[in-house]
């Protein structure tokens, strides 16, 4: 019986060895990314949680986790229902944004006069406060889905269209004179070098497009609605459900996290080669 | 009748792969026009391999952009095959002092782009790419990324990538610049072993003199400020050529030679007070 126990760790040692370091290397990896924000997320909510009781806040004024956390289960349908149409708004509307703001990038990199043209009506899009433009949108193509897409396509177009402009204006002259001495023609340069040069500029614009895009679309339902999550918080504050009100914010922010890796997903997916060269230069 | 002949430039003109007559490139700088280039004669005839060296600054790379097509001269004529070449982009294979390779792209996908925006289909352009993958010394690469590989090995991928479209002149800008001397001297010796089987024209431009003398049947030597052609130096060395060579005696006067011309400058021009 001692022989076979007394064996195997000699065996196992050098086994163990090449399988401690990744596990090691894991465990760094985990502490490196969302461990510690994780950690901070339990200490706010046990914080929270003590004060709320200890002090005995009422439910109206500060409802604790733990209740907001029922109200998530109990109200699960509700809650469900409107995050739907909320997400449908935001989906479309970055979609319209991503087509319309990409087309604009592309005429403002490929002509002077078109950039000149353009850029003012784009910047001047973000300076009216887009509080302003949504119930104007109400009066003009009314109540239902429409202009809560619209708003929050103004809102997620922009740093759309600024990042892809500067992604496509940022093309290496050396490579664009390669091409032209091997008879390349202008259309061939715009989809051969400036569009894959872009790219990675396109995706910074596009997480910080979703994210402002959930903003929208709130922004969007408080101006009139009668459905999303927006319009269940505006419905829930009057009637003293403070503890629903936090429970749609939970929702949104899931929502909203769930697609800002989504595009962080997509990214990888989409130009591999761009995270490689970086992380390959973070090791040099 | 003879006056017009003299004003305009021919249409065809002899038959050397590339001519340069008179070319001449103004700058603006400070508003100040000023020569980079002045009044510039060179030619290279078929599978002859040309230097072009001067000290840095003196327009080389700026006589390349205008044979590649890139610059137009502000004054003078360019000729290829003979005939009077206004338009020249996509006729001549140009590679530059960087590799230029497309960071999207595999090493395979980079090297026939030339192919590839001539609208050869991508298979057919890597299949004949393939072919030459181990000639290159790429082989076992063809789906790496350009940030993997060593400085020698982009250096090889750029210059497959010059010679697969398989024009009949390339024009080189210091392409072994970034590699160290032991590197260079192998690709000098592989170079001249490929330049021999492809039977093409080659211009090299380098800043330096052993390159040009190991490489070339024929030699500029240009001038700083502005660039004009100082000397033309014809390397009568038999080929092929191998690396001991660069310890016999008439290398190292040919070299000594091209030393003394480079070392002179342009002080020593006692012609035309022009510039």
């Amino acid at each position: 019986m001692s022989t076979p126990d007394r064996a195997p760790p000699v065996a196992a040692q050098p086994a163990m060895a090449p399988q401690a370091a990744p596990y090691s290397g894991r465990l760094r990896r985990l502490t490196g990314s969302w461990v510690p924000a994780a950690l901070i997320v339990l200490v706010i909510l046990g914080v929270w949680e003590g004060y709320v009781r200890l002090w005995a806040v009422p439910k109206w004024l500060l409802p604790a986790p733990s209740v907001i956390a029922m109200t998530l289960f109990v109200s699960r349908g509700l809650l469900l229902d409107h995050t739907l149409v909320t997400f449908v708004e935001v989906v479309v509307g970055f979609g319209l944004s991503l087509l319309c703001g990409v087309l604009l990038a592309c005429g403002i990199a490929a002509s002077r006069t078109l950039e000149r043209a353009l850029y003012p009506f784009v910047i001047a899009s973000q300076m009216v406060p887009i509080i302003v433009v949504a119930p104007l949108l109400l009066i003009w193509v009314g109540y239902g889905l429409t202009p809560k897409i619209i708003v929050v396509a103004l809102t997620a177009f922009f740093p759309i269209v600024v990042n892809m402009a500067d992604g496509l204006q940022s093309v290496d002259p050396d490579a664009v004179n390669l091409l032209r001495t091997m008879g390349a023609s202008r259309w061939q340069i715009f989809v051969k070098v400036q569009v894959p040069t872009s790219l990675p500029f396109l995706f910074s614009g596009l997480r910080v497009a979703i994210a402002v895009s959930v903003i929208g679309a709130v922004i969007g339902e408080w101006v009139g609605s009668s459905q999303g999550l927006g319009y269940l918080m505006i419905r829930s504050k009057p009637q003293f459900l403070t503890e629903r009100v936090f429970a749609a914010i939970v929702m949104l922010s899931v929502m909203g996290v769930a697609l800002f890796v989504l595009v962080g997903v997509v990214e990888k997916l989409a130009i591999p080669w761009w995270h490689n060269e970086q992380r390959q230069r973070s090791l040099q | 009748m003879k006056q017009v002949a003299s004003e305009a430039p021919p249409e065809v003109w002899g038959d050397a792969k590339v001519r340069v007559e008179g070319v001449s490139k103004y700058r603006l700088q400070h508003g100040q026009p000023f020569a980079v280039l002045q009044d510039v004669h060179l030619y290279a005839n078929a599978g002859e391999f040309v230097s072009l060296i001067g000290p840095s600054g003196c327009g080389k790379s700026t006589l390349l952009n205008i044979i590649a097509g890139l610059e137009q001269p502000s004054s003078g004529t360019l000729y290829l095959n003979g005939r009077r070449a206004e338009q020249r982009l996509g006729t001549v294979g140009y590679m530059q002092q960087k590799d230029l390779l497309l960071p999207w792209r595999d090493v395979l996908d980079n090297v026939i782009l030339g192919l590839e925006l001539r609208g050869m289909s991508r298979r057919l352009a890597r299949a004949r790419a393939l072919a030459l993958m181990e000639q290159f010394g790429l082989k076992g690469f063809e789906t790496a990324y350009p940030y993997t590989l060593s400085g020698g090995m982009r250096q090889r991928a750029a210059f497959l990538r010059t010679i697969l479209p398989e024009q009949e002149v390339f024009l080189l800008d210091e392409p072994f610049g970034a590699l160290d001397a032991l590197n260079r001297a192998q690709i000098h010796e592989w170079l001249l072993g490929l330049w021999e089987t492809l039977h093409k024209t080659i211009v090299l431009v380098t800043h330096d003199v052993d390159e040009a003398i190991f490489l070339s049947d024929r030699m500029y030597v240009m001038t700083a400020r502005p660039g004009r052609i100082q000397l033309v130096q014809v390397i009568d060395l038999p080929r092929p050529r191998r690396l001991e060579m660069v310890t016999t005696a008439p290398f190292v006067a040919l070299k000594a030679q091209i030393l003394a011309t480079l070392r002179q400058g342009p002080a020593a021009e006692p012609k035309d007070g022009q510039q």
